[in-house]
């Protein structure tokens, strides 16, 4: 009923044009600067950033995400229809796509690996699809999942890294006893769909990635894709490096530019500073529970909560610690995830109307409480200085207690931290994943904070299977007009990506979901 | 019967001593390694699923890698595997612990012996020069230049090097590291000098100093009036004499060196063990971390028996 797209050809030209005025040239091979090796290529059992954002270039998926990484496009299948009863999805295949092997995808192919990746014992991510509850073949060309529900995500499900398509046959050949065994076999020398294949991995150091010549996209001198030869990533941790490095021109672009540097970089001139639009949300998660450790917690009071909110000058944190380059949030969620809603940032700063919060929440004299802070992490010792210094007027004593990563993560899952920073990018272009974490109580008690709002849980999980948009959107603009007034955070801003490329780099993309496409990218002989 | 073989007996008992004594020592820090990874906050699931994990996954990835037994019961096994050669997968990389130390611990090995030296050369010389030209200009210059080189972080001489002699002179790569073992060494030259930078202001100053004390020694003295040659007496009365303190400090320092090395790796983008490190405590990646430690356990030990024959070399009472 609801969507039927063709051609999707059309779409990879129209986007391919639009990007350059100048022919695109083909060979060599792009480096680029990343800030942390790659640990696992798995796309079912990895479970970090670091693979994730690289792993759409080796891996195809059945849909693919559009450039602003809010829609899907035709990927390995070139239609889809969502039956009317949002029960079943019919998807049918491209002709002739080959794995980098040559050997053809398969229906077979793509039902294994589907069902592979809505296992719940394989990986984080199977909640993505748990939808899923059968999937089957209809000839050479038609897959059809069967749903538990209607799900109105499965379509972005569909683009997302962990329902890429792999060789069933050659995974189940590997060797190893259980999937988990097979798949460290297979990913060291993994057998793609997508434009690029494993060439060689020195850990820590260096990966290559060369053509597939097996690949199925086309580009705009209609010849197929990718357009470069290869792609080289090289591990370079400290920011300094990377970004010497690309001056020197030995790498074409370097990704994590440290805030600090962007405005330099931009006018310096011999480098294309890109800020890509991203769903990266800073915040301060606040413990919500009426007792911690058996002692009271005055942040349990929605009143004090909001006090704290007004009392933050956002503005001024994003000049200290974005370098202007963040804008205030408007909602919990990124202005870059689908049925964002908020037009104006949240809690203006105002400290009388704080103040008079405190007053009327009986902390007039205010109280001492404290912050997990990463050890080290200039913006999160940053972010914390300054909350001490606004908090102050409220008579609010904070404590910094710098701590590890792991520590933190341990205090944080066993609900008895205090506050703490934090960051949130979402990988699916749908507002499911982080509703589910920060709003709905099941999932880990919003945050690990206790709150609990009965109306948003419900909302929740009935926009969980509403298949008319409109409705859903409705049930997402509640669901935020709750937390943003309520919520156990602190919203502080939202940030792009920053990555600085040499001039000669061109059709580079990384979407708000941190996804690095190398597919169209192309430089100047 | 007690004069035969003199010579070599002592030291080759020594030897043997020290070797024997460097047993109890691996087995203790096998012992601490285990127990105090394991008194970290956190869990290797928690850590590697970061922010996001919920309790099912954590549980179910904790019990898969076998941290849901008892810690004695996991010694054990640790214990057995250690026995075997095998020192487990890592938690974060998927990979055998030994192939991961094969690929990374011989790159800090290279960094730190080129470091050494490095710093050698540049030590021994300009320490000589110094307490010749004592209290006069070179001797100044040369304090002056070192004293610069000891009170700069690591990091900060790093990005310096980078700077002038990468990005701008462009004598040397940006950092990274080679394909082939001629380029390796050319990307390892600049971290390798600016760990050198520090560690040989430590030994220019402490052979400085015994050589002063050396020189005005009567056996000098005595040599001198003997008639010897100046250059026979430097090399075979004052430098070997001033090297033994030296050679206890150089020992010492390589531990030093080791730790300088994890903060020059990352900034230089050396693949290393250092790197290594600091990533397996972040990411609670217990086998990668014990095995790592018991390597460079054993290759510290080693260190202080060389410098030990080294010494006893020098100085044949040491080994009485």
């Amino acid at each position: 009923m609801k969507k039927i797209a063709k051609a999707a050809l059309a779409a990879v030209l129209l986007v391919g044009t639009s990007l350059s005025a100048v022919a695109v040239e083909r060979g060599g091979v792009m480096t680029y600067g990343r800030y942390a090796d790659s640990l696992f290529l798995d796309p079912v059992l990895n479970d970090a950033n670091v693979d994730i954002w690289i792993l759409s270039n080796l891996y195809d998926t059945l849909l693919l995400p559009t450039d602003d990484g809010k829609g899907v496009q035709a990927g390995l299948a070139t239609e889809w229809k969502v039956s009317d009863d949002g029960m079943s999805v019919n998807l049918t295949l491209r002709d002739g796509i080959q794995f980098s092997d040559g050997s053809p995808i398969t229906p077979a192919d793509v039902a294994w690996s589907l069902k592979r990746a809505a296992n719940k014992d394989n990986g984080i991510w199977n909640f993505l699809v748990s939808s899923i509850d059968d999937v089957t073949t209809d000839g050479d060309k038609t897959i059809v999942l069967k749903l538990k529900h209607p799900d109105p995500a499965i379509l972005a499900a569909l683009t997302v890294f962990n329902t890429a398509i792999l060789p069933q046959k050659v995974f189940e050949a590997a060797a190893g006893a259980t999937d988990a065994d097979k798949a460290k076999v297979f990913a060291e020398h993994p057998v793609s769909s997508g434009p690029f294949v494993l060439q060689s991995w020195d850990r820590g150091s260096t990966m290559k990635l060369v053509r597939n010549e097996h690949y199925w996209g086309k580009g705009e001198d209609g010849k197929p894709l990718p357009y470069l030869d290869g792609v080289t990533f090289e591990v370079l941790p400290d920011d300094a490096t990377r970004i010497l490095k690309l001056n020197s021109g030995e790498i074409d672009g370097a990704e994590f530019i440290p805030y600090s540097r962007v405005e330099e970089l931009k006018s310096a001139g011999n480098l294309n500073m890109e800020l890509f639009p991203s769903t990266r949300v800073q915040y301060v998660t606040m413990n919500a529970r009426p007792q911690i450790k058996g002692k009271d917690n005055p942040l349990s009071n929605p009143k004090v909560r909001q006090a704290m909110n007004y009392a933050v000058n956002k503005d001024a944190i994003i000049a200290i610690v974005t370098h202007g380059v963040g804008k205030p949030l408007t909602s919990y969620m990124s202005s870059a995830t689908p049925m964002h809603t908020g037009d104006k940032p949240l809690y203006a700063y105002d400290i009388e109307k704080a103040k008079s919060l405190m007053k009327e929440a009986g902390f007039e004299k205010g109280f001492d409480t404290s912050i997990l802070v990463l050890a080290g992490n200039q913006d999160e010792i940053g972010i914390a200085t300054a909350l001490q210094q606004m908090w102050a007027e409220l008579g609010i004593k904070l404590e910094l207690q710098q701590v590890d990563n792991a520590t933190r993560t341990q205090q944080y899952r066993d609900g008895v931290f205090t506050m703490r920073e934090a960051a949130w990018t979402d990988d699916i272009a749908d507002p499911n994943e982080i509703t589910s974490y920060f709003v709905y109580s099941p999932t880990i008690d919003a945050l690990h904070t206790g709150w609990k709002n009965e109306e948003a849980d419900k909302l929740f999980d009935a926009s969980q299977k509403e298949i008319d948009a409109t409705k859903r959107a409705a049930q997402y603009a509640r669901i935020q007009e709750i937390y943003n007034a309520q919520g156990p955070i602190v919203p502080l801003y939202e940030t792009p990506y920053p990555v600085a490329l040499s001039k000669k780099v061109h059709g580079f993309l990384q979407i708000p979901l941190g996804n690095n496409f190398f597919g169209r990218a192309w430089l100047d002989k | 019967m007690q004069n035969i073989g003199s010579g070599s007996l002592p030291l080759f008992s020594f030897v043997l001593r020290r070797i024997l004594q460097m047993i109890p020592t691996v087995v203790f820090i096998l012992v601490v390694t285990f127990v105090l990874v394991r008194l970290l906050p956190g869990d290797p699931a928690s850590a590697m699923l970061g922010d996001r994990a919920i309790d099912a996954d954590v549980e179910r990835i904790n019990a898969s890698l076998g941290l849901d037994k008892p810690i004695p019961v996991q010694f054990l096994y640790f214990v057995k595997n250690v026995f075997t050669g095998d020192l487990g997968t890592s938690i974060a990389l998927k990979l055998p612990v030994t192939t991961i130390i094969m690929q990374r611990l011989p790159v800090t090995l290279m960094l730190t012996l080129m470091a050494a030296l490095l710093a050698l050369v540049l030590a021994v010389p300009l320490a000589f020069l110094a307490a010749l030209r004592r209290e006069q200009t070179a001797d100044a210059v040369i304090r002056g230049t070192f004293q610069v080189g000891l009170s700069m972080p690591v990091f900060y001489v790093g990005i310096l090097m980078l700077t002038v002699f990468g990005a701008t002179l462009k004598w040397f790569p940006v950092g990274g590291y080679g394909d082939t073992f001629a380029d390796r060494l050319y990307h390892l030259f600049l971290p390798a000098l600016t760990l050198a930078f520090s560690f040989s202001a430590v030994l220019m100053r402490n052979l400085r100093s015994s050589i002063i004390g050396v020189i005005n020694a009567e056996y000098v003295d005595f040599a001198r009036a003997k008639g010897l040659r100046p250059r026979i007496i430097m090399t075979r009365h004052v430098l070997r004499n001033a090297l033994i303190s030296t050679v206890t400090l150089f020992g010492l320092q390589i531990g030093t060196l080791f730790g300088g090395a994890v903060i020059t790796e990352t900034v230089f983008a050396v693949p290393g063990a250092g790197r290594l490190m600091i990533d397996s405590i972040y990411g609670r990646d217990y086998p990668v971390l014990q095995g790592l430690t018991i390597a460079l356990a054993v290759l510290v030990s080693l260190t202080f028996l060389a410098t030990d024959i080294f010494q006893a070399w020098l100085d044949p009472r040491v080994a009485r």
